[in-house]
């Protein structure tokens, strides 16, 4: 059954996105991620001009990280305060990230920074989290205690002004680092549709040194928050939100959270990392390396034409 | 509005399309419509019938693939202007059997003989003492840019040139389709049924097509463009109740 979506202009089999939207939401759920970064790919690959489709599926974030974050609250492990401080970085950041990328759009300069944005920052992240569990993997099949992570307080973290004390976390620090790394997941919640989670789970347990077990439902507070104002800005400055399509996807992405989110409590923490550490590389690579290949037709139309 | 009837000795042609008003629903898929005509051509002199569909005008940003150390990054996006949204040429032959280059140039049929233009590019200087000389900032490369717009359009099925798109049905009578996709602009569109003899045209007809979104289709559209604000915080507004209501219901099952 096809679907003609009103913004994005083009006709879109429903069931595969409704199926497609369960798939993302069935990984998100999974590992905890809002699961953006597939989602988008995805999308162009299938027709949807790439603002629209980044634009969308920011709306589809929302609500799959509100489903989530609802669960995680109830098992007491979202810390509203730091979450509060570091989405009010995502607001600024969204802001910026918003802007850049209309400029960005009219120097024609968008795909690039999209591309290099994933390959840069996903295949960082998913090589790092690959040798990390792997390392960890290994470790458990010869029959070695796990390594423990050694919790040291550095001093930068402590010597900056504006503290705060964050009672959930068991922490009392400055709120700049929060609110950077909350500017910086806005930003490229903006440029890459994404949540930012990938990015910020790491940098909340080996840079904010929280808790692993409140880091995931906090990051996702954030995400829901910057998400959510990004969504309305590129609604209100860029046109490109297609309710059409997000609805279809978050008609399957919740379905598929929930299930992933149950599915997860049967796998090892270690070996989920090593799958979604590969999935984020190859994303990376898939998206990056298409600035390498020699372009079919030398001319292409510059996303995002005037209408 | 009053058409001036030729006298009756004169060559004409009529035409109507089978639709006037295509509508852009959500099960929109394209859409085929047929136009219908007739020749008057009382002195049998031999003459090509030329059907135009020309779609609203909007601008086109380009730009080119150019590698820098070993990455293929964009140029500066080039504007064209005076691209429409879609066109079609249909004829019974190759349309520079039925006419001569200024005869087409002069009434645009043709995709060669579109209007097509990046008047951002261009600045007028004094070359050689004579004033007033165009030239583009593309150079030697504007012709490159200008059919790269063209192929890119014909690739996305915008552009076509068919020179067996008239077909003679019965004596005089004849039939061409204009297959419009998905992705066709919305708004006014310009059928235009021209009828050539020795190689001038002799006789021609306008027949209007508008392209509108209707429905929930039109709504949304309209929602997300006159009050974008507002549009994005409903939406939102759906996902954030959304994500609220699988979390209740799956706590329950």
């Amino acid at each position: 059954m096809d679907l003609y979506l009103p913004i994005a202009e083009v006709s879109v089999n429903a069931p595969l996105l409704v199926a497609l939207g369960a798939l993302v939401g069935f990984i998100s759920g999974m590992f905890g991620i809002g699961g953006g970064f597939l989602m988008a790919p995805v999308l162009v690959f299938m027709g949807v001009p790439a603002p629209v489709a980044v634009a969308s599926q920011a709306n589809h974030v929302v609500a799959s990280s509100a489903s989530s974050v609802i669960a995680y609250s109830r098992q007491r492990a979202v810390d509203w305060r730091m979450g509060g401080v570091m989405a009010g970085g995502g607001v600024v950041g969204a802001f910026v990230g918003v802007e850049a990328f209309r400029v960005l759009r009219l120097l024609g300069q968008a795909d690039l920074v999209v591309a290099i944005s994933y390959l840069l920052f996903l295949g960082v992240i998913g090589g790092l989290m690959l040798i990390e569990s792997l390392n960890a993997v290994l470790r458990r099949r010869r029959g070695e205690p796990p390594k423990r992570v050694k919790v040291r307080h550095p001093m930068w973290l402590y010597a900056l002004p504006l503290r705060m004390r964050f009672p959930r976390s068991r922490l009392y620090y400055s709120v700049i680092p929060p609110f950077v790394l909350g500017v910086f997941a806005g930003v490229l919640s903006a440029i890459m549709g994404v949540g930012g989670g990938f990015i910020l789970v790491p940098a909340m347990i080996y840079l904010l040194r929280m808790r692993a077990s409140v880091v995931v439902g906090t990051s996702l507070f954030q995400i829901i928050v910057t998400t959510a104002v990004t969504t309305v800005l590129q609604a209100g400055r860029n046109q490109t939100v297609d309710i059409v399509l997000s609805s279809l996807l978050l008609f399957g992405g919740v379905l598929g959270a929930q299930l992933g989110a149950r599915a997860s409590a049967r796998f090892r923490p270690d070996s989920l990392r090593a799958v979604l550490a590969l999935i984020v590389l190859l994303v990376g690579l898939q998206m990056g390396l298409g600035l390498f290949v020699p372009p079919a037709d030398p001319f292409a139309f510059a996303p995002g034409a005037p209408r | 509005m009053m058409v001036p009837l030729p006298p009756p000795d004169a060559p004409a042609i009529s035409a109507a399309l089978t639709e006037t008003r295509v509508e852009v629903t959500s099960g929109f898929h394209g859409a085929r419509i047929v136009l219908y005509g007739a020749v008057f051509n009382p002195d049998r002199r031999p003459s090509d019938v030329v059907v135009v569909v020309r779609g609203p005008e909007r601008p086109i940003r380009l730009v080119r693939k150019i590698r820098r150390a070993g990455v293929w990054l964009n140029s500066r996006p080039v504007v064209f202007e005076g691209a429409p949204g879609f066109y079609m040429a249909a004829s019974s032959r190759p349309l520079s059997d039925i006419a001569g280059f200024g005869v087409l140039r002069r009434s645009g049929i043709g995709v060669d003989h579109l209007r097509i233009e990046a008047p951002q590019e261009t600045r007028t200087i004094t070359s050689y003492g004579v004033r007033d000389v165009v030239v583009s900032r593309l150079g030697a490369d504007y012709l490159d840019w200008r059919r790269a717009v063209i192929r890119l359009m014909e690739k996305a099925s915008l552009y076509k040139v068919d020179p067996k798109g008239v077909r003679y049905v019965d004596r005089g009578l004849f039939r061409a389709e204009v297959n419009l996709p998905t992705e066709a602009p919305i708004g006014r569109y310009e059928t235009e049924v021209w009828l050539f003899q020795d190689g001038r045209p002799v006789a021609a007809r306008f027949r209007p097509l508008v392209v509108e979104k209707v429905g929930i289709e039109r709504q949304i559209y309209d929602f997300a463009n006159l009050m974008p604000w507002l549009y994005g915080l409903v939406c939102v507004l759906i996902a954030l109740v959304t994500g609220w209501a699988a979390s209740i219901l799956f706590r329950r099952s």
